[in-house]
């Protein structure tokens, strides 16, 4: 009875004209990023970072959110008629989704991928409903210790998703803890690692950093190619999947979703790794898997569920633990801080329109995604034909006015550029930026948890271990740094390896 | 790979490269956090973490070194095989130079150059659509932002924005 009381509350939130308006923009750029292949959710995200101060949290944090799962609906349409993923979460959707689109079955794809995330995007809502206030109730019972070994778990799992070598995404989260600890210290108000200079007392901002790795590096790595688009010409008709479509996607939808939900939960898991496992699962299942690969719809329909399934887990580390479990949720978190707001177990209670207003706002969200992919379908196709050579320069002027307007600072601007260039060198040489800022993000709290639990155990180390939730924590994070040891393993994470910048 | 592009002991190797750099990234870290003072495992001091962060980097580095000596790695010269390495190299020159040229140029007289060069080096754009979009876009979000938002942006020496 309480939840659909809170509903109520959050849908009376949500409805709100102007949160309704920052709904749609947030829905209409994650669509539009997730179409255009090169830009994704975290460039988008970090872009219009700024933006948010501008509103109230509500309105801000709603329009992030709907850039987010905006962006996986979006990204589907790209893979399905150019046959280039919009995004990394719809990297699978290619191979099955623009063979279906050369037999003149593009209509069928995309609706059944828009369907199935439909499908998947209100499942995990109702599931967020349900299990993030239980979650909560029980996260106020952690302590440092807790909270630190689940950072650290999270990053240990996005350093092993991550592609490349392992020790290279370690040394990149290392770095990320680093930039997350200058500025004063927070416990003796110490300045640490700021050259003397003003602006870095408050430490890096998270703006630049994350526009400068993945807006300005992206656009450089970008001009490297000329990006050819093999666009599907044909009109697009037969929007709505046919009897037999429906059958074969039932049970892919069904899966893909409930399995993208729990992977978007875990930290460091996502929307990527769950398209991934979800292809693989469909694969596994069909009596035919020779289809896969030449048109099978099951490979489009479990897929898309799956990453908007995900999309929508990932929101429950984030608001009931204040943990982000990806660089999405860690540009979240950067959203509520920016508001002074501390998501966490006492964020349901405390605020109670702001959780169940974001929740609602998906679900109004997921509504209008349906309407924007659907019969808008045209207008997206058309997008697709934007110049490249206009739009990237374009881009590099949004992020240098977007980073400037955060802080009314011109340093903050060297700082994005130098990050940019950083950024290039960094993908160049098989550095990915996901674990550097998911750990830019996490290390001061991290670092603060240690301290703390450091004090409280007057320096007794068993504590991280003799606690359970810490101790199951750092075990598993410690099989996951020796797993890449095990040639069997190193094979196993090699396939599921994800580029979350794309 | 063949030899040419997968190098082991050779000053081309670009993992070697890399690990060298982050194990003197973390040498400056282990230093910057003992010059901060450590604590005691009771009473962790500023430098505490950092210390331990700097030792944990040149693990890692090291373990890119070994792995660069023994199992060899792309020479840096392979990493921009088959690309278009002077578009990128150039979009940062107009960045480096924008960047020093925000502050005493303002916003307007240094991102229309700007907006242009980019416009005209990634792949050019033909001169009578690259010159209306670089004057029309930042002036519109110079317009936007100053006369709507009310927001300022950087004027320079001459007070031009």
């Amino acid at each position: 009875m309480d939840t659909l009381v809170n509903v109520a509350h959050g849908f009376g939130v949500a409805l709100l004209p102007i949160n309704l308006l920052y709904c749609f923009i947030g829905v209409f750029i994650g669509t539009l990023v997730g179409v255009l292949p090169g830009i994704g959710p975290i460039s988008a995200m970090s872009l219009l970072l700024p933006v948010t101060l501008s509103g109230t949290p509500e309105s801000g944090i709603i329009m992030m959110a709907g850039i987010y799962y905006g962006s996986m609906y979006g990204g589907s349409t790209t893979s399905i008629l150019v046959n280039i993923p919009g995004e990394a979460a719809s990297v699978v959707t290619c191979i099955d989704g623009h063979q279906m689109a050369k037999q003149g079955r593009a209509g069928p794809a995309l609706g059944i991928s828009a369907f199935g995330s439909f499908a998947a995007g209100t499942f995990a809502l109702i599931a967020l409903m349900l299990v993030a206030p239980k979650l909560a109730s029980i996260a106020i019972a952690f302590g440092p210790a807790e909270y630190f070994s689940l950072m650290v778990l999270g990053l240990v799992v996005l350093t092993f998703l991550t592609q490349g070598s392992m020790p290279k995404a370690l040394l990149m989260a290392c770095i990320g803890v680093v930039l997350g600890l200058v500025g004063l210290d927070s416990i003796t108000a110490q300045p640490r690692l700021t050259f003397g200079r003003m602006e870095l007392i408050d430490g890096i901002g998270l703006v630049p950093v994350v526009m400068g790795l993945f807006g300005v590096a992206e656009v450089l790595l970008n001009t490297e190619q000329v990006i050819k688009r093999d666009i599907i010409n044909t009109r697009i008709t037969h929007l709505l999947p046919s009897k037999d479509d429906w059958k074969a996607s039932a049970g892919p939808v069904g899966r893909g979703t409930i399995l993208g939900f729990f992977l978007g939960i875990l930290p460091g898991g996502g929307a990527v790794v769950a398209s991934f496992a979800s292809y693989a699962l469909e694969k596994r299942l069909s009596k035919t898997p020779e289809r896969f690969g030449h048109g099978a719809i099951e490979g489009v329909a479990g897929p898309e569920s799956a990453n908007n399934a995900a999309a929508g887990g990932a929101f429950i580390p984030l608001m009931t633990l204040g943990i982000p479990p990806n660089v999405v949720m860690a540009l979240l978190l950067g959203a509520f801080v920016i508001h002074g707001l501390q998501p966490g177990p006492l964020l349901i209670t405390q605020n109670p329109g702001l959780f169940w207003g974001i929740v609602a706002s998906m679900y109004i969200g997921n509504v209008m995604l349906l309407i924007l992919n659907l019969p808008m379908i045209g207008m997206w196709v058309q997008l697709l034909k934007l110049p490249y050579n206009i739009l990237f320069p374009l881009i590099i002027l949004f992020t240098i006015i977007g980073v400037y307007c955060s802080s009314n600072n011109v340093f903050d601007v060297h700082v994005m550029i130098a990050f940019g260039i950083i950024g290039y060198f960094m993908r160049k040489l098989g550095y990915e930026p996901a674990p550097l800022v998911l750990a830019f993000v996490l290390g001061p709290m991290m670092e603060n948890n240690l301290r703390k639990s450091l004090i409280l155990s007057q320096g007794d180390l068993w504590t991280f271990v003799q606690r359970p939730i810490s101790g199951v924590c750092l075990t598993l994070a410690l099989v996951l740094l020796i797993a890449p040891l095990l040639p069997s393993l190193r094979k196993k994470r090699e396939l599921v390896a994800l580029d979350e910048g794309a | 790979m063949n030899n040419d592009r997968n190098v082991k002991l050779r000053l081309s190797n670009s993992e070697l490269w890399g690990g060298l750099i982050g194990l003197a990234l973390g040498g400056f870290v282990i230093w910057s956090g003992l010059k901060l003072r450590l604590g005691t495992i009771n009473d962790p001091g500023s430098g505490y973490v950092l210390f331990y962060t700097g030792i944990l980097m040149c693990v890692f580095a090291g373990a890119i070194i070994l792995s660069a000596v023994t199992e060899g790695g792309p020479t840096l010269a392979s990493r921009w095989e088959n690309v278009r390495w002077s578009k990128p190299l150039l979009v940062i020159a107009c960045l480096t130079a924008f960047s020093f040229a925000l502050e005493p140029l303002g916003f307007l007289l240094s991102s229309i150059p700007l907006m242009l060069l980019l416009l005209r080096l990634i792949d050019p754009v033909r001169w009578t659509l690259a010159i209306p979009i670089a004057v029309l876009v930042p002036s519109g979000m110079w317009w936007v932002l100053k006369r709507l938002l009310l927001i300022q942006l950087p004027s320079g020496l001459f007070g031009i924005g």
